[in-house]
């Protein structure tokens, strides 16, 4: 009886053999399949590792360059602004003169009225002809204006190159974004065995993220969002000055 | 009454652009800075320094930060300061009201803006 139990479980032990290798049998050509999967996968692997590392090490470069673009304009904004100061010390030094000249001419025209009488022997019409150069119709008045208006446009100019200002601090924004890629195509990369990531400073690049910036600036007309703005500052300062007056009736 | 500026800008464009404005105002004299810490510092070594314009976007320390260090200090606590900067939105106008700011110009600025908002703080001084 002991015999026959053993048996039986020895058959049943072999049937079960069995199915292990009928088992084997299919799961083999599916391990084939992934082996020849990753055969191909690996080297398409190593080239993106290789394309992000290439990309990663000239993200210095790009944020470098754009800090050179940051500081050629404001290299040229500061040149225009020493043209423009040039400008308006000369408008000033020429409005100058101009009122000068304007009161000589009215002083020389009150004398001339003084002495008209005294010169009965010169011709009159020679008379008329010297009064007639005298400045009239307004013409300093005039010239006056122009020089103002003059100001006002080179002052226009100055106020436009707020613009540098703003670019610089839109394309801080920009090297902060390259930055942060960067930083995260690093942690992507250490994950890979051997990469070879250059850090930054050992291609000697200066990447520059120091200066603060407003992410959110532009150059464009916000007179909407400064009569907003007039209006807090407006409520703010009513309902503290309503605060103190409230505070004395509280006493 | 006269007027001695400190002006606070990382940018020295904006900083020539304001002072540029001022002059075209009549006023004459300025103090530069570079940043917050830089201007506490000039702020505090010159007494005759009557008004601050300063910006807030600033590196080592921003132009909120150097208002509330102004205010906190009793020696130049009540001097006015108007805050000229890119920064458009209400929580930052009211954050920078609640800092204690005078008033508040949005840039780009147009050519009045100064001027209004100058004669508006003398005023209520």
């Amino acid at each position: 009886m002991k015999t026959a139990t053993n048996l039986s479980d020895l058959f049943t032990k072999l049937n079960d053999l069995k199915h292990v290798f009928k088992y084997g049998e299919m799961l083999i050509p599916i391990i084939q399949n992934i082996i020849d999967f990753m055969r191909e996968t690996v080297p398409l692997l190593e080239n993106i590792n290789n394309s992000i590392t290439d990309t990663a090490a000239k993200i210095p470069k790009a944020a470098n360059q754009i800090q050179k673009v940051t500081s050629a304009t404001e290299v040229a904004t500061t040149e225009i602004l020493d043209v423009v100061d040039e400008l308006t010390n000369d408008v000033f030094t020429v409005m100058s003169l101009l009122e000068n000249i304007t009161k000589a001419e009215a002083e020389r025209e009150k004398i001339f009225t003084e002495l008209k009488p005294y010169l009965d022997k010169v011709p009159l019409e020679l008379l008329n002809k010297f009064e007639s150069f005298f400045m009239k119709d307004n013409n300093p008045e005039k010239i006056q204006s122009i020089f103002a208006n003059m100001n006002d446009k080179i002052y226009r100019i100055t106020l436009s190159l707020q613009v540098q200002d703003i670019t610089a601090q839109q394309l801080a924004a920009v090297n902060h974004l390259i930055e942060s890629v960067q930083e995260r195509l690093t942690s992507l990369l250490s994950h890979f065995e051997n990469a070879n990531i250059k850090e930054p400073t050992a291609l000697n690049i200066e990447v520059t993220g120091t200066v603060s910036f407003d992410p959110n600036a532009r150059y464009e007309d916000r007179q909407e969002e400064q009569n907003s703005a007039d209006i807090l500052v407006n409520e703010h300062f009513v309902s503290a000055s309503q605060d103190e007056i409230d505070k004395l009736f509280a006493i | 009454m006269s007027l001695k500026f400190l002006i606070v800008d990382d940018s020295v464009t904006m900083r020539r652009i304001v002072i540029n404005s001022l002059k075209n105002l009549g006023y004459l004299e300025f103090v530069e800075a570079n940043d917050g810490k830089e201007a506490l510092d000039k702020l505090l070594a010159d007494d005759n320094i009557n008004f601050v314009i300063t910006d807030w976007n600033m590196p080592v320390v921003s132009g909120l930060e150097l208002t509330k260090s102004i205010r906190s200090n009793e020696k130049v606590g009540k001097i006015p300061i108007l805050m000229v900067t890119t920064r458009g939105i209400k929580e930052d106008i009211l954050e920078a009201l609640q800092a204690k700011v005078n008033n508040y110009i949005i840039k780009p600025f147009t050519p009045n803006i100064l001027k209004e908002k100058i004669d508006q703080i003398l005023a209520a001084a």
